[in-house]
C-alpha cells in the first residue's frame, strides 16, 4: 500500500457517519472497504497509464462537512441562466427555491426522502470494486454534499429559461482537502435541461499548495428527453480535478455535450454514456488548449446497446509548453445495436517540442451494418499557411494565433447559443498556449 | 532620391543545397510592368520567393534593395507592411479562417504598421465593395474559408483582390494564369491592369505569353540558369511564343533578334 493510499485509508475509517438511509450507510461502508483493498490506481492500470499520482500529495481527504465559504468573490457567471448554484470547494451553497415549473434542484440529503426510489438503484450502479474504481469508492464513502436535478416532462428548457448553471469554486491552500461532491440530474420523458458547468478558479489570488475536487454525476435520459451539457474549465495550475459522469439514454434521448478544457494542473474527465434505447444520439465534443505543465485527461465511452442509435465523439486539442494531455475515446456496439452510427475524431495540435499528446481510439463493434469511422492525429501548424499569412503583413505570432485559433473553431462552432460560443471563444483566445514557453 | 524601387544585384539563391539563382540582376522602377518569363526550373518562382521572405531559400550571394533599404534584412510581414505583394503561384487554403476576417486582419496589420487608424468592419466593407465587383469575387466567397475550396481560377481572383485591398508598391505576381481558362485570365488581366500606376511597380512571372496579350509589359526578361538571358521590350515576348525556349538550351541567344543579350553583367536587365 503506498503512503497516500494509507493515510486516505486512515481518513476514510475515521469518517464519522451521517445521518443517511441505512442501504446508504451500508454502501459507504461497502466503498471504504474497496478502497482500503484496491487503493489508488497506478501506471500500470491502463486506464491510469499517462497520469501521475504525484498531484495527489498534500491533499488531506476529510469526511468533516465542508464549511460552506461565502461566494461573492466567484467569478461572474459565463452566460445567462434562470438558475445558478455555487459549489465551492466542495461545499453546496444556496439553492433557489424559486425555480422554472418542472425544475427542482435540491441538495442531496433533502432529496434522498423525495427521490430515494430512483436515486438508490444509481447510488447501487457505480462499480466500486478495484484500483481504476477508487476515485468512485472514495466519493461514494465520502460524499455528503451533493445536488439533485429534477425535470418533469413537459418542462421548459432549452432556452435561457430552462438552464442551470453550476458555478464551482476551488481554493488552494496549504492544508487543502480533497473535496467530494454528488450530482444526479433526473430527466422525465420527453423532459429538456441545458446544464452549464463553469470551473473558472475561485476569484481568488491562486495560495500555495494544492485544490482538490472529486465530482461523480449520474445523468438519467428518459424516452424523448435531452440533455444539453457545456463544461468550461479554466482553473489554476494549483487545481487538481476529477469528474467523472455516467449517463443513462432512453428511447430517443438526446445528449450533447461540450467541453473546454483550459486549466488545471490537472484535470481528468470520465464520460461514459450508454445508449439504452433505440433512436438515442449522444452528440460529443470537445476542446483542451494547454500551457505550461498542465495534464488533462479526457476518457470518453458511449456504449451502443440497442439499434439505430447515433454517436459522434469530436475533440480537439492544442498542446504549448510542456503540457500533456490524454484522450481515451471508446466506442462499443453491441451484438444486436445494428444500424448503429459511430464516429470519432480527435485531432492535435503541438506547439511545442517538449508538450506531448497521447491519444488512443478504441472501436469495439460486434453488430451488423454499422456505420463507423475514426481517426486521430497529432500534427503541427502548416508552416505554409503560417507564411502565407505573414505574406500579408501578420506577424508570425498573429498567424500562428490565428490558425490556432480556427483550429479550435471547429468545436466553438458546435456550442448552439451564439452568445455562449463567443465567451468561450473568448477564453480560448485568452488561454492560446504559445509555442516556445517552458 | 533613386527612382529604382528595387535593385537585384548578382542574386545568388539555394533551395535545400541546390544553387537556383546563380548572379541575377534586375531593375524595377515605380510604374513600371516588368514580365519574367523561362522554362521551367530557371528560377522564375525561386525569385518570387526570395523577395517575398519565404523559408527555406538560401541567399549565398548578392544583393536585394527595396526603395534603398536591404530588403533581405527584413521579415516577411516587414516587406508585405512596406508594399511588398506576392501573388501565389499556389494559393494556401486555410480553414476555419474566414476570408473576410483574414483580409481585415491583414490589411489592419499593415496600417497598424504605418500608423494608420485600423479599419472597423463597417469601414472595411466599404473599401472592398467596388474591389469585390472588378475580380467578380462573390459574397459566398468572402464568408467562407480562406482558398478553402475555390476553384483554380477563385483562388487567382482572390489573390488579386487581396492585391487591390492592401494596394501594394511592388507586386509580384507568381504564375498567376497558371490553371485559369481564358474567361478567367481576362478577369485576372482586368484587376490587375486596374492597379496600374505610376507609384506602383509589377513583376509578372509567367511561363506562357499569353497572360502578357493582357497585362502588356513595359519589359520582359528572360530567365535560364538562375540569370537573365535576355531582356526586352514586349515584342520579346512575342518571339518566345515563336520560338519557345529551346534556343537557350542551344546557347543560340542571337537567334531572338533585337533582343538585348545578358551577359550577366550589372545593368544588363536595367530598365532601358
Amino acid at each position: 500500500m503506498t503512503g497516500l493510499t494509507e493515510q486516505w485509508s486512515d481518513a476514510l475509517a475515521a469518517a464519522p457517519q451521517e445521518p443517511a438511509p441505512a442501504w446508504l450507510r451500508e454502501l459507504r461502508e461497502n466503498a471504504v472497504g474497496q478502497f482500503r483493498a484496491a487503493g489508488l490506481p497506478h501506471r500500470k492500470v491502463e486506464a491510469w497509464k499517462y497520469t501521475p499520482m504525484t498531484v495527489f500529495d498534500g491533499l488531506r481527504l476529510t469526511a468533516a462537512e465542508p464549511v460552506p465559504a461565502p461566494v461573492a468573490d466567484l467569478p461572474p457567471p459565463l452566460c445567462e441562466s434562470s438558475v445558478v448554484v455555487d459549489i465551492r470547494d466542495g461545499a453546496l451553497g444556496e439553492v433557489p427555491a424559486d425555480l422554472p415549473q418542472g425544475l427542482t434542484v435540491l441538495p442531496l440529503a433533502t432529496a434522498l426522502e423525495r427521490f430515494e426510489e430512483r436515486l438508490k438503484p444509481l447510488f447501487e450502479a457505480v462499480e466500486l470494486r478495484g484500483a481504476t474504481r477508487a476515485f468512485a469508492a472514495l466519493n461514494t464513502a465520502l460524499a455528503t454534499q451533493g445536488l439533485v436535478v429534477h425535470v418533469a416532462r413537459d418542462a421548459a428548457g432549452g432556452s435561457a429559461a430552462g438552464r442551470l448553471l453550476l458555478r464551482w469554486g476551488l481554493s488552494a491552500g496549504a492544508a487543502a482537502t480533497m473535496g467530494q461532491f454528488r450530482l444526479f440530474v433526473l430527466l422525465d420523458d420527453g423532459a429538456r435541461l441545458e446544464l452549464v458547468e463553469q470551473y473558472l478558479g475561485s476569484g481568488e489570488a491562486p495560495g500555495d499548495g494544492a485544490a482538490g475536487l472529486n465530482v461523480l454525476c449520474q445523468a438519467e435520459l428518459g424516452a424523448g428527453a435531452r440533455l444539453s451539457h457545456t463544461r468550461v474549465q479554466a482553473e489554476t495550475e494549483q487545481a487538481v480535478l476529477l469528474t467523472s459522469t455516467m449517463l443513462e439514454q432512453a428511447r430517443d434521448s438526446r445528449f450533447v455535450y461540450r467541453g473546454f478544457d483550459l486549466g488545471a494542473g490537472l484535470a481528468r474527465h470520465e464520460l461514459t454514456t450508454r445508449l439504452t434505447g433505440p433512436g438515442a444520439e449522444a452528440d460529443i465534443a470537445g476542446a483542451w488548449l494547454l500551457d505550461g505543465r498542465r495534464h488533462v485527461d479526457n476518457h470518453v465511452s458511449v456504449e451502443h446497446l440497442a439499434p439505430g442509435c447515433a454517436s459522434e465523439q469530436f475533440f480537439r486539442g492544442v498542446l504549448g509548453g510542456r503540457s500533456r494531455g490524454v484522450f481515451n475515446g471508446r466506442a462499443l456496439i453491441q451484438a444486436g445495436a445494428d444500424g448503429s452510427s459511430v464516429r470519432q475524431s480527435n485531432a492535435n495540435l503541438l506547439l511545442s517540442p517538449l508538450a506531448e499528446m497521447d491519444t488512443k481510439p478504441e472501436l469495439e463493434i460486434y453488430a451488423d451494418e454499422v456505420e463507423a469511422s475514426h481517426g486521430a492525429t497529432v500534427g503541427q501548424l502548416d508552416e505554409a499557411a503560417v507564411f502565407y499569412l505573414r505574406s500579408r503583413g501578420l506577424t508570425d505570432g498573429a498567424a500562428r494565433r490565428m490558425l490556432t485559433a480556427a483550429f479550435c473553431r471547429a468545436v466553438t462552432d458546435r456550442v448552439a447559443d451564439p452568445i455562449l460560443a463567443e465567451r468561450i471563444g473568448g477564453l480560448l483566445d485568452a488561454a492560446m498556449p504559445s509555442g516556445e514557453q517552458l | 532620391m533613386d527612382k529604382a524601387m528595387l535593385k537585384v544585384r548578382n542574386l545568388h539563391a539555394s533551395v535545400e543545397g541546390k544553387q537556383i539563382l546563380n548572379g541575377l540582376d534586375l531593375e524595377v522602377n515605380a510604374g513600371e510592368v516588368h514580365a519574367i518569363m523561362g522554362p521551367n526550373g530557371s528560377g522564375k518562382s525561386t525569385l518570387a520567393s526570395v523577395i517575398a521572405g519565404r523559408e527555406g531559400y538560401e541567399v549565398t550571394d548578392g544583393q536585394v534593395l527595396y526603395r534603398g533599404r536591404d530588403l533581405l534584412e527584413l521579415e516577411p510581414e516587414e516587406r508585405a507592411c512596406e508594399g511588398i505583394f506576392l501573388a501565389f503561384q499556389y494559393p494556401v487554403e486555410i480553414p476555419g479562417v474566414n476570408n473576410t476576417y483574414f483580409l481585415r486582419a491583414a490589411l489592419n496589420a499593415q496600417r497598424k504598421y504605418r500608423g494608420e487608424p485600423e479599419l472597423d468592419s463597417m469601414q472595411f466593407l466599404k473599401l472592398i465593395r467596388g474591389k469585390l465587383e472588378i475580380l467578380h469575387i462573390s459574397d459566398d466567397l468572402m464568408h467562407r474559408a480562406v482558398n478553402e475550396g475555390f476553384s483554380g481560377g477563385e483562388k487567382k481572383r482572390n489573390e488579386i483582390f487581396q492585391m487591390a485591398v492592401l494596394e501594394p508598391a511592388l507586386a509580384i505576381l507568381d504564375e498567376t494564369d497558371s490553371g485559369l481558362d481564358i474567361d478567367a485570365l481576362k478577369l485576372v488581366a482586368e484587376g490587375v491592369n486596374r492597379q496600374r500606376s505610376p507609384d506602383r511597380a509589377m513583376i509578372v512571372v509567367t511561363h506562357y505569353q499569353r497572360l502578357l496579350e493582357y497585362i502588356v509589359p513595359d519589359r520582359v526578361h528572360v530567365l535560364s540558369g538562375g540569370r537573365i538571358a535576355a531582356s526586352g521590350d514586349a515584342d520579346l515576348a512575342l518571339k518566345l511564343e515563336e520560338e519557345g525556349y529551346s534556343w537557350l538550351a542551344e546557347g543560340g541567344i542571337q537567334a531572338l533578334e533585337g533582343a538585348e543579350t545578358g551577359s550577366g553583367g550589372a545593368g544588363a536587365a536595367a530598365g532601358a
